[in-house]
């Protein structure tokens, strides 16, 4: 587990998000990143019942249950804005029987596929951001497997990222500032599924995108 | 050939002391025989008893008297020799295939000649040291006639020596982190870990560094049975150039009359890594040069180049 950046990637003008996802491809390989294999991430999302708020009737909080595949055998679930927890894959099933509880948010379920690069000691995973099977954006997640803390190894991350996305690299992931010990503390998985939950929020909230069916 | 006689006394004790524990066994095994048929059938109940217990008191004493002429026997075969010069290689000289892998011979062959080479390296480099500015070969012989027999002790040092050489350099630096083991022998072998950049595995032997692998610093430095793993290399590219590197460094830093001086300049130099990911190159001023950062140090300045940049 290294250090990961996600972003999103807008769509190029007059193209289709599959146009735009090839060509990231075709920059990919022309650096000499390797396809390897596959990836997704999904993110569901609940609402707490009045059962789940309790008596002080406090603003509810949304809840997250996201998978994803490089952690097959984990379930995530994640708070709006904390706590964050790392279940067994058998927090799905726990879910529906929590459904008193929580109530699934049907058609809000977003989830990003596509291919895996490997180039030297990084990772590149482009997706097709899809909600309700209509391509909503791209998404790029960027890891430096050979380290470990964030305020190490972001510029030479930068530097990488330049070279396939240009003038769309994003900025320091938040997600990294906002730990108690900063940037040098050492990341964890959360640290990339928080990053997914915020672009995947950002897309919801997007205009869809008129003829962009991708199934 | 009195090591001979003497290997031939202790042989005959050790045959000896092998009958007595087979004579042991049996009389052991004859208890349990015993025991586990029971007692036999006899007229009265009392008889059957009696001739029980007598059965197992006899058998009872076959065991002791067994017991007590294996330990009288153990006293003469004597103890293994414990401090043999090459540890427990030595036990190799025990095969008795000698002539079919004259492994042993060998070894002491190539002990002798590192030990000798060791010599006189050191003693060329002390005279090459003495030597800089005079280049008269007369010097050199008078002072060959002085030349004080120095020993090649710097393979045999003792152990709490390199460990206050090891525990030094660890408090030379604050982001370094040294942990000492000793897996096998008196050899050390260290786990050297460098801020959240890297973890080192170096071996030495006395005071010399053997060898060494760099490994990331989220990456596994044990076996599976929780040993030091000293050979598998790391995962990343970027700490396989390193650990090439590093071996090379091993290579460069060579001072036969002061291993600690050498261990010291190569912790030095390694400690540069700690900035692995931040510093840029210093000749094309780029992280990356085909995926990876700037994996070479300057042995002299300790400078950043990609392995493609020094010269
Ligand atoms: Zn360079």
């Amino acid at each position: 587990m290294g250090v990961t950046c996600v972003c999103q990637v807008p769509i190029l003008e007059g193209k289709s998000v599959q146009q735009t996802v090839d060509m990231l491809h075709k920059k990919l390989e022309q650096l000499g990143a390797v396809k390897q294999g596959s990836f997704f991430v999904d993110c569901e999302t609940y609402h707490a019942t009045s059962n789940a708020s309790g008596k002080k009737r406090q603003p509810s909080k949304l809840l997250y249950v996201m998978h994803n595949s490089e952690t097959p055998l984990s379930c995530l679930a994640l708070f709006e804005g904390g706590p964050y927890l790392t279940a067994d894959v058998n927090f799905d099933v726990l879910m529906v029987k929590l459904k008193s509880h929580f109530q699934n948010a049907k058609g809000h379920k977003v989830e990003s596929r596509g291919t895996r690069y490997r180039y030297c000691d990084f990772l590149v995973k482009v997706g097709t951001v899809t909600m309700s099977s209509s391509a909503r954006g791209i998404s790029v997640e960027v890891e430096y497997c050979a380290c470990v803390v964030p305020g190490d190894c972001w510029n030479l991350m930068k530097e990488f990222m330049q070279s396939f996305l240009g003038s769309n690299v994003p900025e320091l992931p938040s997600v990294f500032a906002a730990k108690p010990e900063g940037l040098y503390a050492p990341v964890d998985c959360m640290d990339t599924m928080v990053q997914y939950l915020e672009l995947f929020s950002k897309v919801r909230k997007q205009q869809v995108i008129p003829g962009a069916s991708v199934r | 050939m009195a090591d001979v006689m003497n290997v031939g006394v202790n042989l005959e004790a050790f045959s000896q002391a092998i009958n007595a524990i087979q004579a042991l066994r049996s009389s052991v095994t004859r208890v349990f025989d015993s025991l586990k048929d029971g007692m036999k059938n006899k007229e009265t109940l009392e008889g059957r008893e009696k001739a029980f217990i007598t059965e197992f008191q006899d058998n009872l004493q076959a065991v002791n008297r067994d017991l007590n002429e294996l330990e009288r026997l153990s006293t003469l075969v004597g103890r293994p020799s414990e401090s043999h010069p090459l540890h427990n290689s030595g036990l190799l000289s025990l095969d008795p295939v000698q002539d079919k892998t004259p492994l042993y011979s060998q070894l002491l062959q190539a002990y002798k000649w590192s030990n000798k080479l060791q010599y006189h390296a050191g003693l060329a480099s002390s005279l090459l040291n003495q030597q800089s500015l005079k280049r008269s070969a007369n010097q050199m012989g008078a002072s060959a006639k002085r030349r004080p027999k120095v020993q090649p002790s710097t393979l045999a040092l003792p152990p709490q020596y390199v460990d206050d050489v090891i525990s030094r350099v660890g408090r030379m630096f604050p982001d370094v982190s040294i942990e000492l083991f000793r897996p096998n022998g008196t050899s050390a072998v260290l786990l050297v870990t460098l801020g959240k950049v890297l973890k080192a595995t170096v071996v030495m032997r006395s005071l010399f560094i053997d060898r060494t692998i760099v490994r990331g610093y989220s990456e596994n430095v044990y076996t599976e049975d929780g040993k030091l793993d000293i050979w598998s290399k790391s995962n990343y590219q970027v700490f396989q150039k390193v650990t090439d590197h590093a071996t090379t460094a091993l290579l460069h830093y060579q001072l036969p009359q002061m291993p600690d001086v050498v261990v010291r300049s190569f912790m030095t130099w390694l400690r540069s890594y700690v900035k692995l990911f931040q510093t840029p190159c210093q000749r094309c001023g780029k992280f990356l040069q085909e995926g990876l950062p700037p994996t070479w140090r300057d042995f002299r300045t300790l400078e950043a180049f990609h392995d493609t940049c020094r010269q």
